[in-house]
């Protein structure tokens, strides 16, 4: 299995503080791994330097083999990696399809100026996320926390990505949210595509990942199976303290 | 030329206080206030009244300049801002709207010529073999005083480190239990006090004139791009190379080409360094 | 689509006939309603959509105009050559001076912009008076056409085309694109779009505008001076225009250019000189305070609502 992202040596400091220090990770083609660590361990950060929404201070982050340092965000997202947010971002005075059009958009001026209204593609998207047909007109002050989140995967979906880095995309559902959002990502898994998780809730976590990696102050300190890692001494200590 | 580089150190004093006063609203409050300059000229107009027209004694009409920049801080914070605060493109507007309508206000009150005001303190003194005026020397001793007790107030006090808090971090301060209604007010009030005390000075150096509250928003912001946000150290240093530019520019070369190489200045650093010489983050 | 190309037409139509009902008088009021529509459409572009609100834009104007008056004050260019090279000039050295400018977050872009306007005033009454006229400026230069309603039809015609133009680019992909940028900037570079090329490219839109408009109203009016182009009132005006009528939307500034030109015609008599300003201020912060999406939103709205009830009486009927 070719390696899809390598992340060697992330560090970032803010202020006197090492948010991320020396973590290294990979993900293979296909795999899904999740991410976890107890609150302010740095997945986000981690997120946001993948992204390139910051920069790291040291380390070097490979993708598809190649290194993509000094590529900006939207040209990362061009190659094929694309995220959601933990607190999500909709644009707010657009409606569903016109939101997931933004994803769909070309980076190419006359492109866009000669795009057709494209209902189609964003409509089948839209569906595909779970929307229904009278709810893709709808705004996002008008949608639940679950609409949302399926907006921003939509969004991000539309931009065809190879990897997926999904940031705490079940917090804040209820049960029945959950369970259909996480069917989902089983048929988007199913479909090949490759996912980067990061989630508190561990019980939804686990049938959807295939290796977990552990993060603590910003550190690495277990990667493996979920089974292996849940058992892991460190981690123990980790969540629930000595 | 010595006494030009003097002056141009004295000025800078003048102009990091004008600095400060702006970006403590962006850093608190995340607003585009550009009613700003305005404070600077009800603080020079206000002073004029106060000390010229009805010959009161300097130092209550120091005080009364000061309270009119405070008073009409607090105002467009209570009228305008308040209530377009999630819209900051809103509020960069109508605080430009504001800003005009002061400009007018002022020409009807005052007419629309330009007044030169008298000193605060008359005379010349000799620095290093050069001849100043004591009044720009008294500008800059006052500018730092002001700076230094800001500097105090924000580090040192309740008040002056729940700002500090609100700056860094507006959600985490709201949980503290910060009031931000209370914060703002005083951070407005704040920047109006700095601005008229700044707007007392420039007047006096340069001239009233109600068009006086735009020279200082693009100073402000020279000062911002150039030593980088977040970075007081960068505000200090800008502001020595905005005054010493200034001052070259308009001693030596023609006073009219005042903000020109400012303004050459922002677009070498706007390319070249965008963060800002000594810049955490990118504007 | 095609119900808003007639209403364009009907407008047209009604426009093209007025000066059969209207004095000269009158006729110039529209004609001063027509450049402003034009420069609050420039302004709507950039600003209105991406959020980045320009301070600058008399400085585009400004170098438009005073580039047609010097070359054909100073070498009699022909007006078909001194026009496009003023519309050229403009969007260069808007691009060269503006796109670092860009380079700040929407809040300080303003105040660059500014800095912009103003220094170029002060510049304009100083430098070189014998190519620029100096404070007095330039007068005498040739006009386009003579006459009030050549003028008319003229700058109705322009206004038209270069609505008709912005109405189509913004009603495409690219008007959902700079309005987003308006809405969260971040959001739209991890949707995979280079929002430093959107914005140049609304910029270059906007500075071509405001180009063609420039060039043009300086060969209506024959004369150019600093004060007339660079003054902080002219700034003002294009911007209550624009955000009065209604920003994000092409017919918005048009509607605000009207209302403002004939209001401000309707009160002259009545408000002496300085008290004018004054007033439009006021009026624009109220304006603005309870209704920030200007007139033409507000039409819509209205419309949409209306809309609804009648498909709503219109759905009852049926039901009883």
């Amino acid at each position: 299995m070719a390696k899809l992202l390598d992340v060697q040596s992330f560090t970032k400091k803010f202020g006197g503080l090492f948010a991320v220090y020396d973590l290294s990770f990979h993900v293979d083609e296909g795999e899904s791994l999740g991410l976890i660590g107890p609150n302010g361990s740095g997945k986000t950060t981690t997120f946001n330097m993948i992204m390139r929404e910051l920069k790291q201070d040291e380390g070097e982050i490979f993708f598809e083999g190649k290194e993509i340092s000094k590529y900006s965000t939207h040209e990362r997202v061009k190659m094929g990696i694309s995220r959601t947010y933990q607190i999500p971002r909709p644009f707010r005075e657009m409606s569903v399809t016109k939101n997931i059009r933004i994803g769909i958009m070309p980076d190419e001026i006359m492109r866009i100026i000669a795009m057709n209204s494209q209902s189609d593609t964003e409509r089948k998207i839209g569906k595909s996320v779970g929307f229904k047909e009278h709810a893709l007109a709808m705004y996002p002050r008008e949608l639940s926390m679950g609409d949302l989140r399926r907006l921003e995967l939509a969004r991000a979906l539309a931009t065809n990505p190879k990897l997926l880095l999904l940031d705490e995309v079940f917090a804040g559902l209820t049960v029945g949210e959950i369970s259909e959002l996480s069917e989902l990502l089983k048929e988007k898994r199913k479909e090949g595509l490759t996912f980067i998780i990061v989630s508190h809730d561990l019980k939804t976590l686990a049938p959807l990942v295939d290796r977990v990696v552990v993060v603590n102050f910003g550190q690495m300190i277990a990667d493996g199976s979920f089974e292996d890692v849940i058992a892991n001494k460190k981690v123990k200590e980790a969540y629930l303290g000595k | 030329m010595g006494g030009i580089i003097i002056q141009g150190f004295l000025l800078s004093g003048l102009y990091a206080l004008i600095a400060v006063g702006f970006t403590m609203i962006f850093s608190v409050g995340r607003v585009l206030n550009l009613a700003y300059g305005v404070y600077i000229m009800i603080g020079g107009y206000a002073y004029y009244v106060l000390a010229q027209v009805l010959a009161l004694p300097k130092i209550p009409s120091f005080l009364g300049a000061v309270l009119a920049g405070v008073a009409f801080g607090i105002l467009t914070y209570l009228v305008l801002v308040r209530r377009l605060e999630d819209n900051p493109i809103a509020v960069e507007i109508s605080t430009l709207i504001l800003a005009v309508v002061m400009q007018a206000v002022i020409i009807l009150i005052f007419s629309p010529a330009p007044r030169s005001m008298w000193p605060l303190i008359p005379g010349v003194i000799h620095l290093f073999g050069v001849t100043i005026s004591k009044n720009i020397f008294l500008a800059m001793i006052v500018s730092w005083i002001v700076l230094g007790a800001l500097l105090v107030f924000v580090h040192k006090t309740q008040l002056g480190r729940a700002i500090r808090a609100v700056s860094m971090d507006t959600k985490g301060s709201l949980i503290s239990g910060i009031d931000p209604s209370k914060i703002n007010i005083v951070t407005w009030a704040l920047s109006g006090a700095l601005g008229a005390i700044a707007g007392v000075f420039f007047a006096t150096y340069t001239q009233l004139d109600p068009h006086m509250w735009v020279f200082p928003l693009i100073t402000a912001v020279a000062v911002v791009i150039v030593g980088g946000i977040g970075s007081i150290m960068g505000s200090l240093v800008a502001a020595h190379i905005v005054g010493f530019l200034e001052t070259i520019t308009t001693g030596v070369i023609a006073p009219e080409l005042r903000g020109v190489f400012t303004l050459l200045l922002i677009i070498v650093i706007l390319i070249i360094v965008p963060k800002g010489l000594l810049g955490k983050e990118e504007i | 689509m095609k119900k808003t190309l007639l209403l364009w037409a009907i407008f047209a139509g009604l426009m093209c006939l007025l000066p059969l009902f209207t004095s000269t008088g009158t006729l110039r009021i529209f004609i001063f309603a027509n450049f402003l529509a034009i420069f609050a459409m420039s302004w709507d572009i950039l600003s209105g959509y991406t959020g980045y609100i320009s301070f600058g834009h008399p400085f585009l104007i400004g170098i438009a105009g005073y580039t047609t008056a010097m070359l054909t004050h100073h070498m009699e260019t022909p007006l078909f050559l001194s026009i496009p090279l003023a519309v050229i000039v403009t969007m260069i050295a808007g691009s060269l001076f503006f796109f670092p400018a860009l380079r700040t977050r929407g809040t300080y872009f303003a105040l660059v912009t500014l800095a912009f306007m103003e220094v170029t005033y002060g510049l304009m009454q100083v430098v070189k008076p014998s190519l620029t006229g100096g404070t007095r400026g330039l007068s005498g230069l040739p006009l386009l056409v003579t006459g009030a309603i050549p003028n008319y039809y003229l700058s109705f015609f322009a206004m038209l085309l270069i609505a008709i133009g912005l109405w189509a680019l913004t009603r495409s992909g690219l008007g959902t694109a700079l309005s987003a940028i308006r809405m969260d900037e971040d959001a739209v570079k991890s949707a995979g779009l280079s929002t430093s090329k959107l914005k140049l490219f609304a910029f270059m839109i906007s500075a071509l505008v405001a180009g063609i408009g420039g060039a043009l109203y300086t060969h209506y009016l024959g004369s150019i001076s600093p004060r007339n182009m660079f003054d902080i009132n002219f700034l003002f005006t294009i911007l209550i225009a624009a955000l009065i009528g209604g920003e994000q939307s092409i017919v918005g500034p048009i509607l605000g250019a009207y209302f403002l030109t004939f209001l401000l015609e309707y009160l002259r008599p009545y408000i002496p000189g300085a008290w004018r300003y004054l007033l439009y201020g006021v009026i624009a912060l109220i304006v603005y305070y309870y209704a920030p999406k200007g007139l033409y939103n507000i039409f819509q709205a209205g419309a949409n609502r209306f809309g609804e009830k009648i498909r709503r009486n219109g759905q009852y009927g049926q039901t009883t």
